[in-house]
């Protein structure tokens, strides 16, 4: 900017760049949303949360993670009754997951692998970004099917959405107590392994994890989740 | 592209137009703010003056051009700026030593000062041009020349300005009771 | 010193990429030069703590990046540029710059004034609202350098920078270089030998997996003395300095 002709005309001692970069940073600065701003808090990092916010916008990999995530849906809630199944549906959205936002599909991978804030953590609340989203546009979808009958969505959205949402918000808590992606995973997969195990047992097939009596339980779940992260963030992470 | 063209595409919430219009004009904006304040001042002023301009532009009348149009706001925030930070101290030893009488001691000084700073609010609200006249000129102590810079009127004006603002002054405090210890 | 690396190696499986590096570097603009596979992105990579080296020490900005505490801490006052930098096409120029302003764990209330810094820096003040989809290629390298430069950092890693900017946008690039040398250390990895010259008060050059030179642009110049290969003073220091270490 100070090449131009007429800068010189300014005294030399006031510092018109400076000046601009001040009203600049007014004009050009970005309100985060209320659900950004609460989602940095719950998350205790403005970075994650912005994260969590541009999942969907980044677009062929969303499509291609919801594409997954729906796929593995089929699986876990398919009424072949085997478990194994079952227990395999999150590694596969997970994989899908990790390579939509990973390596394969996000054109800035290198750079996000060099930030502070790890790139496993980015993933984890990616993923929460899409099981959540599609979870609650399965709940749209279930509610406009009710009335034709077919129980595709809800089951789909009941069996497989809203659990891993729940999940994905038990593998973020647990991370961000253990400041640690691969502890947060690790309790993920813990956990819906030990829903799948104890579903099956009861019941002896998949089917008893799409009967909607389990609703609430996940939905509790994931909100002790969200306080155990709110509770633990409370304390400061040492130096900082 | 001439300068209205780019205040009406700031108005549109172009922000490059909005660079466009702080590269013309803010260097000449400073040169002249510079002679009446300090440069970390003008650098702030400039910055606020900038601002409005972005949150104002809708406000803008084409009946004067952009420059005289950012030069008044400028104005206006260079004096709100002066008055923020206008010390109070200087009110007294110039109004008393315009009546002729010396305050002695503190406390007398004190009432002095509350009640001169009472009796500045007869000149009028905030804003008002004797008020304005009064601030720059005998709290700030500037020079007429600067005065009428900064008000943006004839120097003629300045003066006469300030003539009516020390009349009222001096009815506003001659017209208070003697009721602190004989201070006056 | 912001860099003290010894015996730094990195194999993808039989290849050797870097075989063996110690580098001391404190502030200023240090040029990695070398021919394309002489091991200088995965150096880069691994002072950008983005790729664990196979052996050796390495200490960045004193702390050592092997575990995560230090690890975090170096990266917060890291700026890389990677050599093929993508982007995301609906995110704005500020929006992109703040994004991994945020990611560096940048304090929140400082961002929006480091972003328009940074941006300005880059030359970019006309296109910050602009979508990244609608920009040319040489000015997304300078979106790239913004966000390396957001947060000030003290280490700073530039991999091809200058690549898809023109002459007069590369002496714009050079003179913010020196600039930000004076307080941070700057390596920027390059094969154009005349992006060092100007810019780098010293210069290292890597030749299958290992530094064969290293001194100031005028010592790298001196090398060239009589040889025949290259146009310019600079790049006959450069290709002597090659073929000695080839025979």
């Amino acid at each position: 900017m100070s090449e131009r002709p007429g800068w010189d005309a300014a005294p030399p001692d006031v510092d018109l760049r400076g000046v601009w970069t001040a009203v600049a940073a007014q004009v050009w600065r970005r309100k985060p949303g209320p659900f950004e701003r609460l989602a940095g808090w719950l998350l205790r990092s403005p970075g994650l949360a912005r994260a969590l916010v541009t999942t969907p916008s980044l677009l062929l990999g969303w499509i291609i993670a919801t594409v997954v995530v729906l796929a593995a849906g089929a699986v876990a809630t398919s009424r072949a009754g085997v478990p194994l199944v079952a227990l395999l549906a999150p590694a596969l959205a997970a994989a899908g997951i990790a390579y939509s936002y990973g390596p394969g599909i996000d054109p800035a991978w290198e750079l996000t692998r060099s930030m502070a804030i790890s790139d496993r953590m980015v993933l984890l609340v990616r993923a929460l970004a899409v099981f959540g989203l599609n979870a609650a546009l399965g709940l749209a979808a279930s509610a406009a099917s009710l009335s034709s009958g077919s129980g595709a969505a809800a089951a789909v959205t009941f069996g497989w959405l809203i659990p891993m949402t729940a999940i994905c918000g038990l593998a973020l808590a647990a991370a961000t107590l253990a400041h640690s992606a691969n502890v947060g995973v690790a309790a993920g997969l813990g956990g819906w392994a030990i829903t799948v195990v104890a579903a099956g047992g009861s019941a002896g097939r998949l089917t008893a994890l799409t009967d909607s009596s389990f609703v609430l339980p996940y939905l509790a779940f994931a909100a002790c989740c969200g306080a155990v992260v709110v509770y633990a963030t409370r304390i400061p992470r040492g130096m900082s | 592209m001439d300068d209205e063209e780019l205040v009406a595409r700031v108005a549109a919430g172009d922000d490059t137009a909005l660079r466009e219009l702080f590269r013309r004009h803010a260097p000449w904006l400073a040169a002249r703010l510079r002679s009446v304040l300090s440069a970390a001042d003008v650098e702030d002023v400039l910055q606020e003056t900038f601002l409005a301009v972005w949150t104002g532009a809708d406000r803008y009348r084409p009946e004067s051009p952009p420059g005289a149009w950012i030069w008044g706001i400028a104005r206006r925030q260079a004096a709100l700026f002066l008055r923020r930070r206008g010390p109070a101290a200087l009110l007294l030893p110039v109004v008393v030593a315009e009546d002729g009488q010396h305050a002695s001691d503190p406390a007398e000084a004190a009432m002095s000062r509350a009640q001169i700073t009472d009796a500045v609010t007869a000149l009028g609200p905030e804003g008002s041009p004797d008020r304005e006249v009064w601030q720059l000129m005998y709290v700030e102590d500037r020079p007429v020349s600067e005065v009428a810079l900064l008000m943006g009127i004839p120097e003629g004006t300045v003066k006469s300005r300030a003539y009516r603002a020390r009349r009222l002054l001096r009815a506003a405090l001659g017209g208070r009771p003697a009721t602190q210890g004989g201070s006056r | 010193m912001n860099v003290e690396i010894a015996g730094l190696t990195r194999r993808f499986g039989r290849n050797q990429a870097v075989a063996g590096v110690d580098l001391e570097a404190g502030p200023g603009v240090f040029g990695l030069l070398g021919p394309n596979g002489a091991g200088k992105t995965s150096l880069l990579r691994m002072m950008a703590t983005v790729l664990p080296p196979s052996s050796g020490k390495m200490r960045l900005l004193g702390r050592e990046p092997g575990s995560y505490g230090p690890r975090r801490e170096i990266r917060r006052r890291l700026g890389y540029l990677p050599q093929n930098l993508g982007y995301y096409p609906s995110f704005t120029v500020v929006e992109f710059v703040e994004y991994f302003a945020l990611l560096k764990e940048m304090p929140a209330a400082r961002v929006p004034a480091a972003v328009a810094a940074a941006i300005e820096r880059a030359d970019l003040g006309d296109k910050a609202r602009a979508k990244l989809r609608t920009l040319s290629g040489g000015m997304l390298r300078r979106v790239g350098i913004a966000q390396a430069i957001v947060n000030d950092p003290e280490l700073l890693l530039l991999d091809e920078p200058t690549a898809g900017l023109d002459p007069e946008q590369r002496v714009a690039f050079r003179a913010l270089l020196r600039n930000l040398g004076e307080r941070a250390t700057v390596v920027v990895s390059t094969h154009l030998v005349e992006d060092v010259g100007a810019a780098c008060t010293e210069v290292a050059l890597m030749n299958a997996g290992k530094i064969v030179f290293r001194g100031t642009p005028e010592q790298l110049t001196a090398k060239g003395e009589g040889h025949g290969v290259g146009d310019a003073p600079l790049e006959r220091g450069y290709s002597a300095v090659l073929t000695e270490a080839r025979s």
